[in-house]
């Protein structure tokens, strides 16, 4: 059983379970939430975004550039596998 | 020793972590002051509008009636100025924030008040066109309902005291349908309006005596659903105070997890 590298990073993982919760969330959400500076934050969802887990909407809010995220399907089923081979450990360590 | 305490606050870690996705979509979906903000706009917008065409109109038929034919056109000509003013700034008002544009007033009130803070968003139902016929024909039945009652209280046919409880009978299953057309972007918040106006109901028929009486009676008992609605939005907006305290802490790192790959 392996754990998934990339979303086991601590701040990936909140980066992940925040937009679980969502249909989307932009740039500075997510920085405000996860106090992260912008450049780390970048780092982490360039990350995210190669392995296929987000899909990034570049658009136009009024004048305002607007970068927002959006969990894919992928990304949610690792994320539940992750859950799952995780979950399996731990009992697996209690035991 | 340790070990066992370290794995069970490890334990615990994770499962504080399995909160997040709830936590952030309690936040989303409870950013309710954008609506309160633009009710608010729209009710002293209407409030103003009124004003002026009613004072406009008493203006001409006061001039017209006591035979005082200047005060009479220049009170005509300066509402219909006022009408056809109107009609350009709603056309404008549709062009920009109508069609194509839809939902842009509210991205642009949502952003000067949750600005700060960013954006999210909560997946929003797709309407079919049998969903939105069946929107708009109860839309049209709650408004004949609406204006039938206070019509029927004007007269006299209705006693102020039940006009409430009257209208509770359809204002709350409407309020009950409202919540499933808008979840899942807005939560249960907007259940509180249903819920606030038929305990207010059961209270007046139980012989609470909480309503209006005297000459604007009918009119301002009208107003206690706008009034439940504005505060179910601002519960809303204090929860959402609330779960975004809740997701800093659940999401919080510490300086150098934070900085790691």
């Amino acid at each position: 059983m392996e754990i998934d590298k990339i979303i086991h990073e601590p701040a990936r993982l909140r980066i992940m379970m925040i937009l679980a919760g969502l249909e989307q969330a932009d740039f500075t959400f997510l920085t405000a939430t996860l106090s992260l500076t912008r450049g780390n934050l970048n780092r982490h969802i360039e990350k995210l975004e190669s392995a296929g887990y987000l899909e990034v909407k570049r658009s136009f809010k009024g004048k305002v550039r607007n970068t927002s995220y959006k969990i894919t399907q992928q990304g949610s089923k690792a994320l539940a596998q992750y859950w799952e081979n995780l979950d399996a450990i731990r009992q697996s360590g209690q035991s | 020793m340790d070990s066992k305490q370290n794995n069970k606050l490890q334990d615990h870690k994770a499962e504080k972590l399995k909160e997040i996705p709830k936590w952030t979509r309690k936040y989303a979906q409870n950013r309710t002051l954008t609506i309160l903000v633009l009710m608010a706009m729209l009710g002293l917008f209407s409030m103003l509008i009124a004003a002026i065409v009613g004072f406009l109109l008493a203006l001409a038929v006061t001039g017209f009636r006591k035979g005082n034919i200047i005060l009479g056109c220049v009170g005509a000509a300066v509402l219909a100025a006022v009408l056809a003013a109107l009609v350009k700034f709603y056309i404008y008002i549709f062009a920009k924030f109508g069609g194509k544009n839809k939902g842009l007033l509210d991205q642009i009130i949502d952003r000067w008040i949750y600005g700060q803070e960013g954006f999210t968003s909560m997946p929003q139902t797709k309407l079919t066109k049998k969903r939105k016929f069946l929107d708009i024909c109860l839309g049209i039945v709650f408004m004949v309902c609406i204006l039938g009652s206070m019509q029927l209280a004007m007269l006299g046919y209705i006693s102020v005291k039940y006009l409430l409880p009257l209208m509770a009978l359809f204002v709350v299953p409407f309020g009950v349908y409202q919540y499933f057309i808008m979840r899942p972007r807005f939560g249960p918040v907007i259940l509180i309006f249903p819920v606030l106006y038929a305990i207010h109901a059961i209270l007046i028929i139980a012989g609470v005596p909480i309503y209006f009486t005297g000459t604007f009676a009918v009119p301002l008992n009208m107003l206690l659903p706008i009034i439940y609605n504005l505060l179910a939005f601002m519960v809303g907006h204090i929860y959402s105070r609330y779960a975004l305290k809740k997701i800093k802490s659940l999401t919080h790192l510490e300086g150098d997890t934070a900085n790691g790959d």
